[in-house]
């Protein structure tokens, strides 16, 4: 058979490649660049406000109001999703759950829904006089525990009551990898890579939260760029549970987690060309039959039987407007919804709400984006994530929940569509937890993960 | 020199450096900025500091990146980062080239110069006082690894074979120790059945890497192509990486004219490549060169590994593999995963049964062309290098594969193993006589 091309290399486009790939078929993942996981912090938001704070995501999704890409997505696959995500990661990698959101705390000192995350990232459920001690170390950015620390003693937490937050800066040991004056976060999470550094930190720590006789403590999130090794020794050594604070992009959290999946999709045999923009494309009979990249030289052309395509939105480039106003979707030129005279898309005013965001595509339960008659624009493309029509992610925390459900729903869609009843194959992929070898060294975790 | 914005490949790179959205994935994978506080990294040298530069220097921090160009690959705005640091750096040591990156450049004269005399010349530069001298006045690092010049250039054997083919005797395959006896029929057939491919073999494939391009040829003529090979001299890649954008460009247009001397259309293939990659991108992209004839080249030249995966997406490369019961670990070089067609190595050895190869995941060993033969930076190459080294060590494997020749010497350095480009297990499993992964 031949194989399926996806492109995007961000949560949506690994999600499907490795899926596709897990039920046996030949995966071949294009990006232009790497997607906005990395940018991210590695958790898993499904739906935090509709638009008042949401408890139960799961439950929510098929309430939500029309038109949401939620619509055509449903609950089903968002919980499907959530437990294959959770299958190609290293056992107790996230905690959560995907009907339940949980309050953590963001590097302002705020608390905002989430459904699950990175261990690493999880605090223990705050209580009344929880006393918490946030760290700040030198030499780490866009992280001020004093604010941080003041903002979280002064709201309340669900069921009543505040946390004490400490705030305290320390200064990191000294380390060749770490030089002073301006240093990025993954600069310093690479020498927490470093067991020694990790313990030496993790001892600081003890000592700073026996003094103010905390019980637990959050610190920046730079504890290292490979899975959770390091939070795991850092935690031993300050005998006390430490949890992370998600930083500004890029976020080692996010890092660890696009690393993670990176590696899964290669154990899985999936073809990586990265760096390749998809600038071309035939069409044949409703299908496409070709895709052509921009590769130095020649360019490479490619004979997929079906293509899966999770090119983001505007932040990527997938959606572009012109100077006359035009939005178009570049690559296939796919029909716009949402589309509105320009001065109602984008406010002047400063705001995240722009409404051009719900601009993009719509599709049908199989992920085919549609024309304006309601048909498939090609019978074997699928798409989804940040290119989807009706939905601000980032204002209604939906970002992965969308991606993740809808690369679900595409990867069903496709299997369905080329006439293959390979779910069963699927779901055995999933109860079927392969060792990774390590092949990466240094960025690769054990695959086996737990809490310390 | 002056590098003025009009210059096409500058003015296409500096074009792109406003779609960046200061995101920071380049810096998380930028290999030497992990390695070395030195380096401020990919998005503050590169977009960053290119608003500032109006085609003068401004910084010389810029000259710690190794031009591995995974920056480039991985931003999600197309930013030419590694090109416009290229660019940037030319501009900055257009006064002051040292004569070590000069002699760097020169890759043709080395290897002319050591391979008549190749004993001699490999057992003066393992002469510790040799290396100190070339360390102290030339800034060659004593420890770095330093090419092996093959007693026979392929130019020699290519004559030698037409000879003996001439009157009816057949010239014994590459030198292999552990030799297998070739089996594979149709080896000398000669009988072209599928027309002729241009063999491009590069400064190294003649005389450093001879064995290499020995297989090579001998895999397309069991495919049954007719190879032929033009004289040909050096793509300039060397000096390019060192800033000689003028010497670079000269080299680049001549081989390109020597090429298409071949023939026209006929597809050109290389077991180099850094040099393919050269042809492709770096020569158009980096130092702008805008003439017909490189285009035309550009377009035509396939990497070995690539034209093999080509054959087979076409249904055309027999699977007629001899099983090679190995697991082998292999490293993707950065100016390969440059060409951003994917990795076509691994393609074509999942062919092969029994064959397990582990691909290295890492952006680059650290050699980057010439990067890590020099002094102020073989310490920061070696460190870049010691997760692929640790990866390879860890496969319990003797032999390793690598597609492009100074990273195979970077990789022999750092692993004590044998390395070898991809198609000698290609070779191998054709029953061509090559015998390198039994275990
Ligand atoms: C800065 C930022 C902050 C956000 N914050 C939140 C948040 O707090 N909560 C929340 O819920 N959501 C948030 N979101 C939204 C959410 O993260 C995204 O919706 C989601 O990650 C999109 O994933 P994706 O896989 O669809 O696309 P992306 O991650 O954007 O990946 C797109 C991929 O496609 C590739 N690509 C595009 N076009 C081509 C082409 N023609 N050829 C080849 N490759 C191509 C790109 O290179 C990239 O690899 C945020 C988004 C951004 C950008
Ligand atoms: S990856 Fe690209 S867009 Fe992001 S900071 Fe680097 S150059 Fe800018
Ligand atoms: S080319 Fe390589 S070394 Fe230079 S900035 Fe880019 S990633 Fe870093």
């Amino acid at each position: 058979m031949s194989e399926v091309v996806v492109i995007g290399a961000g949560l949506g486009g690994l999600m499907a490649a490795c899926e596709l790939a897990g039920a046996g078929l030949p995966v071949r993942l294009i990006s232009q660049g790497e997607g906005s996981l990395s940018l991210s912090n590695g958790t898993v938001d499904l739906l935090g406000y509709a638009p008042d704070l949401v408890w139960d995501p799961l439950s929510r999704i098929n309430q939500i109001a029309p038109p949401h890409p939620y619509q055509v997505i449903g609950s089903d696959n968002v919980r499907r999703a959530v437990a294959a995500l959770t299958s190609h990661l290293p056992d107790g990698y996230l905690v959560g759950q995907a009907s339940q959101n949980q309050l953590v705390p963001t590097a302002l000192g705020a608390w905002r829904p989430t459904a699950l995350l990175p261990a690493s990232l999880a605090p223990p459920q705050p209580k009344d006089q929880s006393r918490w001690l946030i760290v700040g170390f030198d030499r780490v950015k866009d992280f001020y525990p004093k604010l941080v620390a003041a903002n979280l003693s002064r709201t309340k937490i669900p069921g009543g009551g505040r946390v004490t937050a400490i705030p305290v800066r320390i200064d990191l040991p000294d380390n060749p990898g770490l030089p002073g004056g301006d240093v990025s976060a993954m600069t310093v999470a690479r020498a927490f890579d470093q067991p020694d550094f990790a313990a030496a930190v993790g001892r600081q720590l003890a000592q700073a939260a026996g003094q103010a006789e905390a019980d637990a403590i959050g610190v920046p999130a730079v504890l290292g760029t490979a899975g959770h090794d390091a939070w795991r020794q850092v935690s031993q050594a300050a005998g006390r549970p430490v949890f992370e604070i998600g930083l500004v992009p890029p976020s080692p959290p996010g890092f660890r987690l696009n690393q993670l999946l990176l590696a899964r999709a290669r154990q899985l045999g999936v073809r990586l060309a990265t760096g390749a923009r998809v600038t071309g494309f035939q069409a044949n009979q409703g299908r496409i039959v070709q895709l052509t990249t921009d590769a130095a030289g020649h360019g490479q052309t490619y004979e997929p039987t079906a293509v899966v395509y999770f090119p983001g939105g505007f932040e990527s480039g997938a959606i572009a407007m012109d100077s006359t106003y035009n939005l178009a979707e570049t690559l296939f030129d796919l029909p716009l919804a949402g589309l509105a005279p320009v001065s109602q898309l984008i406010s002047p005013s400063y705001s995240p709400n722009q409404t051009i965001f719900q601009v993009g595509v719509q599709t049908d339960k199989a992920m085919r984006p549609l024309t304006d008659g309601g048909e498939p624009v090609y019978t074997n493309l699928y798409a989804g994530g940040g290119l989807l029509a009706g939905a601000i992610r980032w204002t209604e925390q939906s970002g992965e929940g969308i991606v993740l459900g809808s690369a679900m729903a595409a990867v069903r869609g496709l299997l369905d569509g080329i006439g293959q009843d390979l779910e069963p194959k699927l779901a055995a992929a999933h109860g079927r937890r392969t060792q990774l070898s390590s092949s990466h060294p240094g960025q690769t975790p054990n695959w086996t993960d737990g809490a310390p | 020199m002056n590098l003025s914005p009009t210059l096409a490949g500058h003015a296409l790179a500096r074009a792109s450096l406003d779609a960046c959205v200061k995101c920071g994935i380049c810096e998380t994978r930028c290999p030497v900025m992990a390695a070395t506080p030195l380096f401020p990294g990919p998005k503050f040298v590169g977009p960053q500091a290119e608003r500032f530069r109006q085609g003068l220097s401004v910084d010389r921090s810029l000259d710690y990146c190794s031009g591995c160009g995974t920056c480039t690959l991985v931003c999600p705005q197309g930013v030419k980062i590694a090109e416009l640091n290229a660019q940037a750096r030319a501009v900055m040591k257009a006064h002051h080239m040292p004569l070590r990156d000069r002699l760097l450049g020169r890759t043709v004269l080395m290897g002319k110069v050591m391979s008549p005399v190749a004993p001699l010349a490999n057992a003066v530069l393992r002469l510790g006082p040799v290396r100190a001298l070339a360390d102290s006045v030339v800034g060659v690092a004593r420890q770095a690894p330093l090419p092996v010049a093959s007693v026979q250039s392929l130019g020699r054997w290519l004559a030698q074979r037409g000879r003996s083919r001439a009157n009816g005797t057949e010239v014994s395959g590459p030198d292999d120790q552990t030799g297998c006896e070739p089996d594979a029929v149709g080896r000398e057939s000669g009988a072209a059945k599928r027309g002729q491919v241009v063999f491009f073999h590069g400064c190294a494939g003649a005389y450093f890497e001879v064995e290499t391009s020995i297989k090579a040829i001998e895999v397309l003529e069991y495919l049954g192509f007719e190879v032929l090979v033009p004289a040909q001299g050096c793509c300039g890649l060397a000096q390019q990486s060192n800033g000689l954008f003028k010497a670079a460009s000269k080299s680049v247009l001549k081989l390109s004219r020597a090429l298409r001397s071949a023939g026209p259309d006929l597809t050109i293939v290389s077991a180099s490549g850094s040099c393919t990659g050269m042809l492709k991108h770096e020569a158009r992209q980096i130092m702008g060169v805008d003439d017909p004839e490189l285009a035309d080249v550009s377009y035509r030249v396939r990497d070995i590994m690539e034209f093999l995966a080509e054959l087979d997406a076409q249904g055309e490369l027999p699977h007629s593999f001899q099983p090679v019961d190995a697991t082998v670990p292999y490293h993707a070089p950065c100016q390969l995963k440059g060409q951003a067609m994917g990795l076509p190595a691994l393609e074509v050895l999942s062919l092969i049964p029994g064959l397990t190869v582990t691909e290295s995941g890492q952006a680059c060993c650290g050699m980057a062309g010439t990067y890590g033969l020099k002094k102020e930076k073989y310490a920061i190459a070696q460190k870049v290098g010691a997760p692929v080294f640790e990866v390879f060590r860890q496969a319990g494997a003797s032999l390793g594969l690598c597609d492009t020749e100074t990273c195979r010497w970077q990789l022999r350095q750092g692993t004590a193993m044998r390395i070898e480009h991809p198609v000698a297990l290609v070779h191998q499993a054709y029953g061509l006589g090559t015998c390198l992964a039994t275990d």
